[in-house]
């Protein structure tokens, strides 16, 4: 019968959870804390909660030390958890315009208004396998070739809240202005499920909840795959750093600031080439995403330049939409797992019936199996 | 509210696991598509505890819909021991202290995936059926907007075209599971897939079926007394699953949906509480 060994349902559960259990918490070494894991594996972290679309690093360590370092099971763990949690309040809407930056780089010009800060990244570090034990904590001291460094700094390095490049683009009239005057509420996709037409905000939000992987590679198939192509753009701001978190006083009715979380946010400028569109200017996609994570960010602003550019013309706006939440295309791959028995007899059924069809011979026993079943289908043939 | 009651609403368990305001949501959605039965009501839906496309919409509707008093009964391709629909009962239960049963007739809510009771249910019970794939235009039609014009205008002309092409291809329709009906007149809808042979029991029933999709955000309904009517010709008569001479090795009825046991060259009924009671000749 179907699942043999899997039945006896309950059981079968609660042993394979033992399982699970034991392999997590047995072994030889000390057991996992959570202040390691949100010390030392940080960009983990940080991607579990921008899957989860919810900020709360001791949270999200849990999480992944309860999946095991899988991380779309562990935003599966943390989504799950937030899906049980009332909503206290409202936040007032933020300007990214008071983001604290950690790091920023303008890779659109060599030296822009405000700092180019490289802060904590890998990009330039050799990709050479640490195989040694040892904690380092030294600074190797810059004392290779090189020619002094320029001195043309507009804000100061230490200016944290620097204007970011498009307001230079739209202050010599290269960007295009999208700005809306009528300031709408975003879309909130925790209440309002989105489909395609739905309006920008809603977008962005599913983006920056998106798996990673997803996100990139739908940038990546659009710049080499068969579905089309999106321009590679020139990223004007890429930021990580603190942003305010506020909400309205229930008393006051003021705006007080409850706290801070740390995101990615990028600007990709686009090169506008077609014929019915301002050639003479710029336009602008616009990334942001919680934690650090800026593979996450940088897709999210060139897709969403993309889908504006594209205007429904292609199926772009429902792949973003539709195809690239993590706990989505995970869940529904891997319930294929599940028992589809009754479904699949029914599939032979007809491959047979086809066949004594093709065959000519649909027999006398099956013609009177039907007419049997005359009663329970009279409702509906031919109704 | 206090402080120390915001403190505390972090760590109290709702009833039903979903917080009261994601219920209201899911309420809402449920009183539409009862409202416009077989038309497929978007919903915010939330992660669940289980993943997507593990009944996680039928989970849903069902938590919604649930109350203190309720009987939950849940079934995975008829069965009430297969792994997922005891999980799934586990969680109700454990999120809502419900009693739970095996008995179609004692259920006030079945939940279930991919089959109809045999045992015909009455007015007093509610059907949550979870769905994997809600549109029913999918294979005919990608553009999620030109879906949208189709079941607007009731254009399904592409599903007529699908339908007679298979059966000039084939000599027969070869729809399977999921077969497209047309809900009181208006709404072509899928179902869920549960085989044809459950299909004539959703046609004017005594019970509310709710469909249920978690992850593509959609539940549907057939009120009681609706007109279900599987797509087809008029001198194309519907099928239901049929294998002649098959009866089941336990019980010995023929007249139940049936599931193939190769290893025993025989069948056996898909619906495990039926078979059961058939051999206590509680039927």
């Amino acid at each position: 019968m179907g699942y043999a060994a899997a039945r006896g349902g309950l059981e079968a559960i609660l042993a394979a959870e033992d399982l699970v259990r034991r392999k997590r918490t047995e072994g030889s070494s000390a057991p996992l804390e959570v202040d390691q894991i949100t010390d030392r594996l940080r960009l983990s972290v940080d991607r579990v909660m921008g899957e989860a679309g919810l900020w709360a690093p001791e949270l999200a360590a849990r999480a992944l030390r309860q999946a095991e370092g899988d991380l779309v099971e562990a935003a599966h763990l943390l989504r799950a958890y937030r899906s049980t949690r009332r909503r206290l309040a409202r936040p007032v809407t933020v300007d990214a315009d008071e983001l604290e930056i950690l790091r920023r780089i303008v890779p659109a010009y060599r030296v822009p208004e405000g700092p180019q800060l490289l802060g904590r990244t890998l990009d330039y570090v050799g990709r050479l396998l640490d195989t040694s034990d040892r904690v380092s904590t030294g600074v190797e001291e810059a004392t290779h070739a090189g020619t002094e460094p320029q001195v043309l700094v507009f804000g100061g390095e230490t200016d944290r809240r620097p204007e970011r490049l498009l307001e230079q683009l739209r202050r010599n009239d290269l960007a295009l202005d999208r700005r809306r005057s009528d300031d709408p509420e975003p879309y909130d996709i925790n209440v309002h499920p989105v489909r395609p037409g739905v309006p920008r905000s809603a977008r962005l939000s599913v983006m920056a909840r998106a798996e990673t992987g997803a996100l990139v590679n739908l940038w990546y198939r659009n710049v080499l795959g068969p579905d089309g192509y999106i321009r590679e753009i020139t990223l004007g701001e890429v930021r990580h750093g603190w942003l305010p978190v506020r909400v309205e006083h229930p008393a006051t009715g003021q705006p007080v600031n409850l706290g801070r979380i740390r995101v990615t946010e990028t600007e990709a400028i686009e090169d506008l080439d077609g014929d019915d569109e301002a050639r003479d200017h710029f336009d602008v996609g616009y990334g942001m995403c919680v934690g650090h994570n800026e593979r996450k960010a940088i897709a999210m602003a060139n897709l969403d330049i993309a889908v504006h550019r594209d205007g429904g013309r292609s199926s772009l706006e429902q792949s973003v939409l539709m195809t690239t939440d993590g706990l989505e295309s995970s869940g529904f791959l891997e319930h294929l797992k599940l028992p589809h028995y009754v479904t699949f007899r029914s599939m032979v059924e007809r491959k047979m019936s086809l066949r004594a069809v093709a065959s000519g011979e649909r027999n006398d026993d099956r013609a009177a199996a039907i007419e049997d079943e005359e009663i329970r289908t009279e409702a509906v043939v031919g109704a | 509210m206090t402080i120390a009651e915001l403190v505390d609403s972090s760590v109290t368990v709702e009833f039903a696991h979903l917080d009261e305001q994601s219920k209201r949501v899911i309420r809402r959605a449920i009183l539409t598509a009862v409202a416009v039965p077989g038309y497929q009501v978007p919903f915010a839906s939330q992660e669940m505890p289980v993943a997507r496309g593990w009944g996680s919409g039928g989970l849903q509707v069902t938590l919604a819909a649930i109350g203190p008093n309720d009987v939950i009964k849940v079934i995975d391709q008829g069965d009430d021991d297969g792994i997922n629909a005891a999980n799934l009962r586990r969680l109700i239960v454990a999120t809502t202290d419900v009693e739970e049963t095996t008995d179609a007739r004692e259920a006030t809510i079945i939940q279930s995936r991919h089959r109809i009771p045999e045992e015909p249910l009455t007015s007093a019970q509610l059907l949550v059926l979870q769905v994997p794939v809600p549109e029913v235009l999918r294979g005919v039609e990608r553009d999620m907007n030109e879906m949208r014009r189709m079941h607007a205008e009731s254009d399904y002309s592409k599903m007529w075209v699908s339908l007679y092409e298979d059966l000039v291809r084939n000599g027969v329709v070869t729809a399977s599971t999921g077969y497209p009906v047309l809900v009181n007149g208006r709404y072509v809808m899928a179902t869920t897939p549960i085989p044809r042979w459950d299909i004539p029991q959703l046609d004017n029933a005594e019970f509310l079926t709710l469909f249920g999709a978690g992850r593509e955000k959609r539940i549907y309904a057939i009120p009681p007394h609706t007109k279900v009517e599987p797509l087809t010709f008029d001198d194309v008569a519907f099928e239901v699953e049929i294998t002649p001479g098959a009866t089941c090795l336990l019980c010995a009825t023929s007249d139940t949906y049936l599931i193939e046991v190769p290893s025993h060259h025989g069948w056996i009924c898909s619906d495990t509480d039926f078979c059961t009671r058939k051999r206590q000749d509680n039927v």
